[in-house]
């Protein structure tokens, strides 16, 4: 694997030269320190602005970067009652700098998702001309949730990135993953040298650290065997259901969640349809005509959750469905979450 | 261009703070703020999904003029004219008292700053209201009453850490959602206690300690009968008593006669229930009493606040950390709408209309003369006053009568007798079909300003996107409206010179400039430009000084069931929709939960009635009826049923009680008596 270095400081010049070709996507502090995926402005009154705000720290945001190619709310279409329709196909060139590894796996699982029974054009239109740079967790983002060693999604990429970033300090070190990933660097070659062989181990030290670093731990294997040949207990779901508030952040938070709903807007002969992020932990999601609801009860609605995630999405794929980010227990209200009930049904002990 | 900007949610009273994404054109999603105090990375399912209704379609546009009963598109000149000339002429012909103002707790604090100023400044009258008065109405005046100050002592972090929650009439999980997973999480992972008062099985009644389930409207007798248990086990604060509060002998005196046994029998909770919630509470330093509607919407409404206020005195659990008296407010900025003095009675922080001194410092900061001195109309009053003529014309801010208010037959005929009828909102609501002139407003994401939370956060709302068509945010509105009226003091660059005149003239609020409310605001009372805002009230001295006890006797509801109308029923909302559904029901998740109006029964009624879930009941009160779909469920008792108010397709408020409390004027939205029929 070819490696690089580049100097931190760089790295916001290397940014606003990106920016001339791609929409940039990077991780940007907000009002009082919120750092969210963001898009660098393109008007150069405020991008210099954008640009201090950047911040590559060891933050996690509160969403993946799933809603930069899967929107919340995607407009698909719009029609009119002449019979036209327009598709509202979004395609632009995106770099999307500073993914987590874990985030970069989500990815994956999107993909195959998009793409294994019909072609999504308004997810793969927007994914396939971007590039994303991942950037490695020297610490856990979200030290009492994150749990990517137990997935073995983190705390560093080993393959299928395009271009992956070490935190040495004072500068990167870059893992050039994949031809994507040569081309681009080779295009900002100036910001980019030639590494040092103490830089490298300096990098294979740091990223055993990082693995240490992570401190919660979960037999997740275990619980994937589980979820395959047993029965979740039922004592389980209803403490999860007596806990639930039913206010959908766990899945909207999931970097693997894929459901959405359709609906159409009409006025004076003009409509779009539109999609937006659904939760399979709602009782309407399942509710049938009849009015019958076999997810009435909140406790099957949890169980259906983790059994898609630890069950089905390894048997489809052999991938799990879920990558270890932590993001569910730490949007969770009342502290319901992946990790809790992985422990839960591996160790026999109440963590909800 | 993809953009994320930091505001306040639209719904209930939390406060949370969110990022609305916007590309542009539209909304596409909405983020929790990670380090917002509330917020910490979660919103309710309400939250996650505040995007979507401000795009639709439907939303007005355009100033609409009804002509021959039909709405025509019309200019903002035309119509601020046409308004103008409606209503000064009713001024002339009627006094200036004939035309009225209902304010929005939809909107922001400096929106109904100017509406108050409108009416007060530029129509003379103080006939100013807003829909608190059909919520926390008698809040406001029972704990003023008692504190000195009529709203939540505590801040919502402190729920964190309490060790005790004595909930009466609040649904909090399901209405407070950020405020409700506190309190679960507390119980769960801390096991802290939970007191529960509810008629109903709500989602709490799962994890309570004890869950009392006592008779709608019996409240007072329930309280004075925990205190009477309280003093006769020796259990009230002493020194608390002394040192901090006044009128402690009457409400010994009263009561004594609330024994265990009598008070079992008005409420019927069990005395040995009575007994344990009596020493928990008492016993726990550490205790917060939380309420909401089910405390407020009653004829003895102020007498319930009152009460409440009253077991904390005597048990010392007030003006500390984590202990204390805590209205849930339900909508984002009803706190503020009631700050801003969008009610009948005064100005700003609470300042008295009948005060001469007031009304001077007023004149003085307004540049005008005759404020009027007398004590305007409430809104129940006002729509009564559109029935008899007494109020000409009415001009209503994002409000929805036709589907909030009691009794809707009358509300209904109240409109259509009214002369003139003028509603500013972001949808043509059922209560904008009824009005001459209709004015598009931006929604909450189209423009900047402040909201004050239930905990009293006045924290920021910004701008995400452009208002749709001509729409206009309502301070625009209201300023372009008062200078077509005559009056220019009410042009502003933006809400930020807005608040700066309010930190003038309101205490509460000197020290709220918009440079000190970055990033998540602050909580009144903030004194002046270095006070750095409160987290809990009356620490060491009530508001008013002593904290007065007001000890009030149990009087039975309005109206309950008899022999023709055998049930009690109860209204309120959901967790999946908000108030009349002008934002929830065009929001694709939320109607997809909850679509149809329907009433919860209990299932031995179901039986006798010969009904199965789903089927179809005929529910009819002395004042209406409606045909509803049954749902079976034992979160209701025996003989009780529950209806949410939201739906225009099957209006609750067809049915219930516009009796009100005397004091506060709110109505009696929580009890009246139906009779259930099969279809
Ligand atoms: S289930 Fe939870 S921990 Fe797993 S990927 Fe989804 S949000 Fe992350
Ligand atoms: S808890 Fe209240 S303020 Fe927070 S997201 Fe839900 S409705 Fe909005």
């Amino acid at each position: 694997m070819t490696k690089k270095v580049i100097n931190k400081s760089d790295i916001s010049k290397l940014l606003k030269d990106a920016n001339n070709e791609y929409n940039v996507y990077v991780p940007m502090e907000h009002i009082g320190g919120d750092v969210l995926f963001s898009l660098l402005s393109k008007e150069n009154n405020t991008l210099e602005d954008d640009i201090k705000r950047i911040n590559l720290s060891s933050e996690k945001t509160v969403n993946s970067p799933k809603e930069i190619f899967y929107p919340q709310l995607d407009t698909m279409m719009e029609y009119n009652d002449k019979g036209e329709i327009k598709e509202t196909v979004e395609n632009s060139k995106k770099l999307v700098f500073g993914v987590r590894p874990c985030d970069f796996h989500a990815i994956a699982h999107q993909d195959h998702f998009f793409s294994k029974d019909y072609e999504d054009k308004y997810y793969l239109s927007r994914r396939d001309d971007s590039l994303i740079v991942v950037i490695g967790c020297n610490q856990p983002p979200l030290p009492n949730e994150c749990f990517c060693t137990s997935v073995g999604t983190g705390p560093f990429l080993t393959e299928k990135f395009d271009i992956q970033l070490v935190d040495l300090g004072d500068y990167y070190l870059v893992e050039i993953g994949n031809e994507k990933g040569a081309d681009f660097v080779n295009k900002h070659e100036k910001y980019f040298s030639a590494p040092f062989r103490d830089e490298i181990k300096h990098a294979e030290s740091t990223k055993l650290e990082a693995e240490e670093n992570v401190t919660l731990k979960v037999n997740f294997n275990k619980a994937l065997q589980i979820m395959k040949t047993e029965e979740i207990p039922q004592d389980n779901l209803e403490r999860i259901a007596e806990r639930c508030i039913e206010c959908g952040a766990c899945v909207y938070v999931c970097p693997t969640c894929t459901c959405f709903d359709v609906f159409d807007d009409m006025k004076d002969g003009q409509g779009v349809r539109c999609r937006i992020w659904d939760t399979c932990v709602f009782s309407g999601y399942t509710k049938e005509a009849s009015g019958h609801n076999p997810g009435a009860k909140k406790e099957y609605r949890a169980a259906r959750r983790y059994e898609h995630k630890l069950k089905y999405d390894t048997l489809e794929s052999g991938i799990s469905g879920c990558i270890g980010c932590g993001r569910c227990l730490h949007s969770c209200p009342v502290d319901i979450g992946m990790s809790n009930f992985i422990k839960e049904i591996t160790t026999n002990q109440k963590y909800h | 261009m993809i953009k994320k900007t930091l505001t306040s949610c639209i719904y209930c009273g939390c406060g949370c703070g969110m990022y609305l994404i916007s590309d542009g054109n539209k909304l596409i999603g909405t983020q929790p703020s990670e380090n917002h105090p509330v917020t910490k990375g979660s919103l309710c399912v309400k939250g996650w999904n505040a995007h979507e209704f401000g795009n639709k379609k439907s939303r007005l546009t355009h100033p609409l003029i009804k002509e021959n009963g039909k709405f025509r598109k019309a200019s903002w000149d035309e119509a601020y004219k046409l308004i103008a000339d409606k209503f000064q002429t009713a001024q002339k012909k009627h006094g200036n008292d004939s035309v009225a103002f209902f304010s929005s707790a939809k909107t922001s604090n400096e929106e109904n700053y100017l509406m108050m100023k409108l009416s007060r400044a530029v129509f003379k009258t103080n006939n100013v209201d807003h829909c608190a008065r059909l919520c926390h109405a008698s809040t406001v005046a029972g704990l003023a009453a008692t504190f000195g100050s009529g709203a939540m002592t505590n801040s919502i972090e402190e729920f964190e850490r309490a060790d005790c929650f004595f909930i009466i009439g609040s649904d909090t999980s399901s209405q407070h959602p950020l405020i409700g997973s506190r309190i679960i999480n507390s119980v769960k992972n801390r096991g802290a206690k939970l007191l529960l008062m509810d008629p109903r099985k709500i989602h709490l009644s799962q994890m309570a300690t004890v869950h009392a389930q006592h008779k709608n409207g019996t409240d007072v007798a329930l309280l004075n009968g925990l205190m009477h248990i309280i003093i006769r086990e020796g259990l009230e604060d002493k020194k608390f008593i002394e040192d901090r509060t006044e009128n402690y002998n009457e409400l010994k005196e009263l009561v004594k006669d609330y024994n265990p046994q009598y008070v079992s029998k008005i409420t019927g909770v069990p005395q040995e229930q009575l007994i344990e919630i009596a020493k928990i509470y008492a016993t726990t330093r550490k205790a917060m009493i939380v309420y909401s509607m089910g405390i407020t919407q009653h004829i003895t409404g102020t007498d319930n606040v009152k009460s409440c206020a009253n077991i904390a005195m005597l048990t010392g659990h007030v003006g500390i950390e984590c202990a204390g008296v805590n209205p849930l407010r339900g909508q984002n900025n009803v706190q503020g709408a009631c700050d801003m003095g969008a009610l009948p009675v005064c100005f700003t922080s609470y300042q008295k209309v009948t005060d001469e001194n007031v009304r001077k410092k007023f004149e003085k900061a307004w540049g005008v003369t005759n404020l009027p001195a007398e004590n305007g109309l409430t809104v129940t009053e006002v729509v009564d006053g559109l029935g008899s003529g007494k109020v000409q014309a009415l001009y209503i801010m994002g409000e929805n009568p036709v589907v909030s208010d009691p009794n809707q037959n009358h509300v209904i005929e109240c409109l259509e007798k009214a002369n003139f009828l003028v509603v500013q909102d972001i949808f043509l609501t059922p209560t904008a079909e009824y009005a001459d002139v209709v004015l598009p407003a931006a929604s909450f994401a189209e423009k900047d300003g402040t909201i004050t939370s239930t905990e009293r956060r006045c924290e920021r709302m910004r701008k995400a996107i452009d208002a749709p068509g001509e729409a206009k945010p309502d301070w625009q509105i209201l300023g372009e409206f008062a200078k077509v009226c005559g009056y220019d003091k009410m042009m502003y660059d933006g809400p930020k010179k807005i608040m700066d005149e309010i930190t003038t003239v309101s205490p509460h609020y000197a020290g709220m400039k918009y440079s000190r409310l970055e990033p998540f605001g602050l909580s009144w009372p903030c004194l002046d430009d270095n006070h750095p805002g409160t987290t809990y009230l009356h620490k060491d001295k009530f508001a008013k000084g002593k904290g007065t006890f007001m000890p009030r006797p149990y009087i039975e509801p309005n109206e309950l069931p008899d022999e023709e109308y055998n049930f009690l029923l109860s209204t309120g909302r959901i967790y999946w929709h908000f108030h009349t559904r002008t934002m929830s029901g065009n929001t694709t998740t939320l109607e997809r939960e909850a679509p149809v109006p329907y009433v919860e029964i209990n299932p031995a009624d179901a039986r006798e009635l010969g009904v199965r879930n789903g089927g179809k009941l005929k529910v009819t009160s002395r004042r209406g009826t409606l045909e509803l779909i049954a749902t079976v469920t034992d979160k209701v008792c025996v003989k009780s049923c529950f209806i949410p108010f939201h739906y225009i397709e099957g209006p609750a408020n067809i049915l219930t009680n516009n009796a009100i409390d005397p004091v506060a004027k709110i109505p009696e939205l929580k009890v009246c008596a139906v009779k259930i029929e099969k279809v």
